[in-house]
């Protein structure tokens, strides 16, 4: 029973009238003094330890008779209820914890973390709040100290040149990037008059949230650029670009006023409208067609969706809805498949579908795939070589003998 | 009051004894300190905790007539195993993974390199020694937040941190940052210091106009023990500010509440959890369970018993510890009445069409019907599902036949075929396309064979055969089963809600039958199939309540086998 006893004490103190919540902040002295009751758990394990008590609780008083921090309290109380005050100060808190959240948040972002509907959601849009702001401090870092890099070498050349001024004879005038571009637009200009056509099928615009729709128009973008810069581009085609819809609004805004000028076919009709449809392939990484050799009689699409939803065979049911052949790259024949998703970014695809019109060859064109997807490259085995020339030659006998005996039959009918 | 006074004895007991106890004395404490297993004991004779088992005859006997029936017409038809736990029992897959060779090379997994170079101090330190410790270490975050996460990670003595925290305020002109003060409050709550947790509320109150959910949660925790325990209501309240509170708040609120004998309050919060589509703790579940025994309260105990009917619309399962508080209520004079039966597996007939409706629209059709098959073919399905009388059994064709690696895919299908047939039973075997090409592993004299002892569907090879599969059971009848060893869950979760794959679970449970013969040419043996549905059920005046043992881990498609059995003594 002594045992009950000794553990009640400390909580003697909690039989003091209960304080409400508002006048807390008046209570400083009061609670001071309550404070300093020494904790018997301290006095009972600590002293037996150490020969001298250290002064353990002092930091306490100060931590609590000291004002408020200003930041954790710039709002004011009439505030209180709002749920946008109060979000703003848990991320303040958040920060103060170590937490990986933006250190400023506009009124937009801090709306969007409201709406959030789960605390996962919220952390997992804090988080990429994060990230943005610190990439873009590192990118300002650098930027800072490569503008004071290059006015250091100013500073050095036009010592320099002061030095030794003197006349040059040059052939060209430096005008490459331009020349670049004009020339890249001759080349896309011929394409949309004689170029093989690649139509990326923008019918996906409901499959897809807002996220995954920005990183299919930057896939889009990217691929684009790399079709602009190759020797020999396709022309391509954006089917079913519903003016005004999300696609076309995105793209819009990404090109500026480039777009009008882009040298592509933007459609609101579908690939099946444009084009004969036997010639169609549908490039998905569910057909279970496998894809031998690149044709340069044929139309192909690639369905410019990003999937991080897990909707499998939503593209191969749109190509059984029109009856297209559908074909899927030779990645596990030729590749040591190791993790990640069959499902490759648009530009990848564009930079193998590149490398195979210009080269054909499969391991050329497949360099594209991402290293971390597989651990190397298959060597085609010398069996299935052996196996398929055994194929070859067991045919041609076989056609040969058919058509010895058919000779055999004509003469056996003349005579 | 004396309530109170014992039940901190007995904590401050136990975290004397043990100190640094592992994982979560938590529970643990609660489980001692709210059970009384001396009344388990005296009134053994009363009630009896049986461990019914499903291969047990008992089970079969408590049996309602229809349930019987159709057992019996099963039992003439098809052979089912009786040694083995059927293929939802908990802890079945497990053994499914252990007795597989491929998963017995597990990885040792070899630990990450020590990188704790600096011994954790046992005892609190003077500011010299902390900084000398502070010099040794060398670290990617300061020292500071390293060594208090370090501390509340292995649930270092209060004094030692509190001797860490003195020193950083001495440094610092008396000033301790925010996540030190969480760490710290953390290692109060995890060791019950009631008046320190205090004390840190004191300075944070002081310091901070707000917190965030981290050091709210740590604060509610620590002060439902105090007098101050409303307050932890009120830690509540500001929480809901900005989110909504996690199950833990609720629970911890909620066993403050009760600790301090205020019911309504109580119940309230349970209330509140339950609108904001929580699922309660199990813990919260059991405190109220606990407490009731000392409650004598026609209302308290419509209360507990809506527990257990929630338990059961949402196919929960208690643990062992929640079981006995369970039957230790009933014990203590609470219990209604008495009755025999366990509730059939068969889903009543609105459940059986609202489930088949679903499975056409969600799982097969699914908004897009190209998806898993195309229109022409889901008509040619149609029709022929029209066409047939219903069947007994449907097999999975590819399924069956690539049961045995090594044996031929056709001789392992028709060998089943023809085993089943010889039963006179209606077969139905769903395949694909290319099963019908002659190759080496499909030979068709024996795909012949199976035609002609069994009606067939071949699905293109794009399409999926599982969905068909479903449906053609369903249409067939309650009595029909299917041959498969899939666990369909990829089907389950194209269900939209959790209402639908519960039913679409215990439809399963009832019907499934997976082939368990690790040989071919052996007779076919079956997984014991479920004739009762495990559920939370009552018959007005008995309950039987499955319940999860502690020892036994079980996936999210299995069902527990042991059961608590409850029924008035006549």
């Amino acid at each position: 029973m002594s045992v009950s006893v000794t553990f009640l004490r400390p909580f003697v103190r909690f039989l003091l009238p209960f304080r409400k919540r508002s006048n807390l902040y008046s209570t400083v002295v009061q609670r001071c003094v309550s404070s300093k009751i020494p904790t018997m758990f301290y006095s009972n394990t600590a002293n037996t330890s150490s020969s001298e008590p250290l002064e353990l609780d002092g930091w306490k008083t100060t931590m609590k008779s000291s004002v408020p921090e200003e930041g954790a309290s710039t709002v004011s109380n009439g505030m209180d209820e709002d749920p946008l005050a109060a979000t703003r100060e848990l991320i303040e808190m958040w920060r103060l914890l170590g937490k990986e959240v933006p250190e400023h948040i506009t009124e937009e972002e801090l709306k969007a973390i409201v709406e959030c509907s789960s605390k996962s959601s919220k952390k997992k849009y804090l988080r990429y709040l994060y990230v943005k702001e610190k990439m873009k401090k590192a990118k300002q870092i650098k930027k800072e100290r490569k503008a004071a890099a290059r006015e250091e070498a100013m500073k050095d050349r036009l010592l320099e040149t002061a030095e030794e001024d003197k006349q040059q004879n040059f052939l060209f005038l430096r005008l490459w990037d331009r020349h670049m571009n004009i020339a890249m637009d001759w080349k896309c200009a011929q394409a949309m008059q004689f170029g093989q056509p690649l139509v990326f099928d923008m019918d996906y615009d409901n499959y897809m949230k807002p996220k995954e729709l920005q990183n299919t128009i930057s896939q889009l973008l990217e691929s684009e650029g790399w079709n602009r810069r190759n020797v020999d581009p396709f022309h391509i085609y954006f089917c079913n670009l519903k003016i005004d819809g999300v696609y076309h609004r995105e793209l819009v805004q990404r090109y500026k006023e480039k777009w009008d000028k882009l040298l592509l076919t933007a459609t609101e009709k579908s690939h099946v409208d444009l084009f004969p449809k036997d010639s169609i392939i549908y490039l998905t990484a569910d057909s279970p067609n496998v894809m031998t050799t690149f044709k340069h009689d044929k139309i192909y699409v690639v369905g410019s969706f990003v999937d991080k939803n897990m909707q499998p065979g939503a593209s191969l049911a749109k190509a059984k809805r029109l009856k297209l052949a559908t074909e899927c790259l030779p990645l596990d024949k030729y590749l040591q498949w190791d993790v990640g998703t069959k499902n490759l970014t648009l530009d990848q695809m564009m930079r193998i579908l590149l490398c195979l019109k210009n080269t054909g060859s499969w391991e050329e064109a497949l360099k594209f795939v991402p290293r971390r997807k597989h651990t190397g490259f298959l060597e085609v085995p010398q069996y299935s070589k052996e196996f398929v020339n055994r194929l070859r030659r067991a045919k041609t006998s076989t056609s040969f003998s058919k058509s010895s005996l058919s000779v055999a039959h004509r003469r056996g009918g003349l005579n | 009051m004396t309530f109170c006074l014992s039940g901190i004895r007995k904590f401050t007991k136990l975290w004397k004894s043990n100190p640094h106890h592992g994982h979560n004395p938590l529970p643990y404490y609660l489980s001692l300190f709210l059970t009384n297993p001396c009344g388990i004991k005296k009134q053994q004779t009363w009630f009896s905790l049986k461990a019914l088992s499903p291969q047990k005859t008992k089970g079969t006997s408590l049996l309602s007539a229809k349930a019987r029936h159709l057992r019996n017409e099963e039992g003439s038809t098809v052979q089912v195993s009786s040694d083995s736990p059927h293929l939802f029992a908990a802890g079945a897959a497990k053994k499914r993974s252990q007795m597989n060779p491929q998963s017995k090379q597990s990885k040792d997994n070899d630990l990450p390199p020590v990188r704790n170079i600096i011994q954790l101090p046992t005892k609190p330190l003077t500011s010299e020694e902390w900084d000398k410790l502070k010099e040794d270490f060398k670290g990617k975050t300061d020292f500071e937040n390293w060594i208090s996460s370090q501390m509340a990670h292995c649930h270092s003595s209060v004094d030692v941190a509190k001797s860490l925290l003195a020193w950083v305020a001495a440094k610092n002109n008396g000033i301790v940052g925010y996540n030190l003060l969480v760490k710290y409050l953390s290692l109060c709550v995890f060791h019950k210091q009631t008046s320190e947790v205090i004390d840190v509320y004191e300075i944070m109150k002081a310091r901070y106009k707000s917190l965030e959910s981290g050091g709210y949660s740590l604060l509610i925790r620590g002060l439902i023990y105090s007098d101050r325990w409303r307050e932890s209501l009120l830690l509540l309240e500001d929480i809901k500010k900005v989110m909504t509170p996690s199950k833990k708040n609720y629970n911890d609120c909620i066993q403050g509440a009760l600790l301090h004998q205020e019911v309504t309050i109580a119940w309230n919060l349970y209330q509140e959890l339950l609108s904001h589509d929580l699922i309660p703790m199990m813990e919260t579940l059991k405190a109220f369970f606990d407490f009731g025994k000392d409650i004598n309260d026609d209302q308290y105990s419509n209360k507990l018993l809506d527990i257990l009917l929630y338990l059961r619309n949402n196919q929960l399962y208690p643990g062992e510890s929640f079981a006995h508080s369970i039957k230790a209520w009933f014990e203590s004079g609470q219990c209604l009445g008495c009755g025999k039966t366990i509730e059939s597996i068969h889903l009543s007939p609105e459940e059986y069409e609202f489930l088949k409706g679903r499975i056409m629209r969600d799982v097969i059709d699914g908004g897009d019907q190209y998806k898993k098959t195309t229109p022409q073919e889901l008509q040619r399905f149609e029709n022929f599902v029209k066409s047939c009388p219903p069947f007994d059994i449907v097999i999975d064709g590819l399924n069956v036949a690539k049961m045995f690696p090594k044996a031929r895919e056709s001789e392992v299908l028709s060998n089943v075929v023809s085993q089943l047939a010889k039963q006179n039973l209606r077969l139905l075997v769903l395949g694909r396309k290319h099963m019908l090409t002659q190759r080496s592993r499909w030979r068709k004299n024996e795909m012949e064979k199976i035609q002609k002892q069994a009606s067939c569907f071949f699905a293109d090879d794009i399409s999926e055969d599982d969905p068909f599969l479903l449906y053609a059971t369903l249409h067939s009848g309650n009595h029909c089963k299917f041959i498969t060893k899939d666990l369909m869950r990829d089907h389950k979760a194209c269900l939209p809600d959790a209402k639908t794959q519960r039913l679409f679970f215990k439809w399963q449970q009832g019907h499934q039958l997976a082939i368990m013969n690790r040989f071919l040419g052996s007779k076919i043996v079956f997984q014991h199939i479920l004739s009762y549905d495990t559920v939370v059920q009552t018959t007005g005046d008995s309950w039987h309540i499955p319940y999860d043992e502690d020892l036994v881990e079980r996936y999210s498609y299995e069902v527990p086998t042991k059961w608590l059995c409850l029924h008035r003594k006549t």
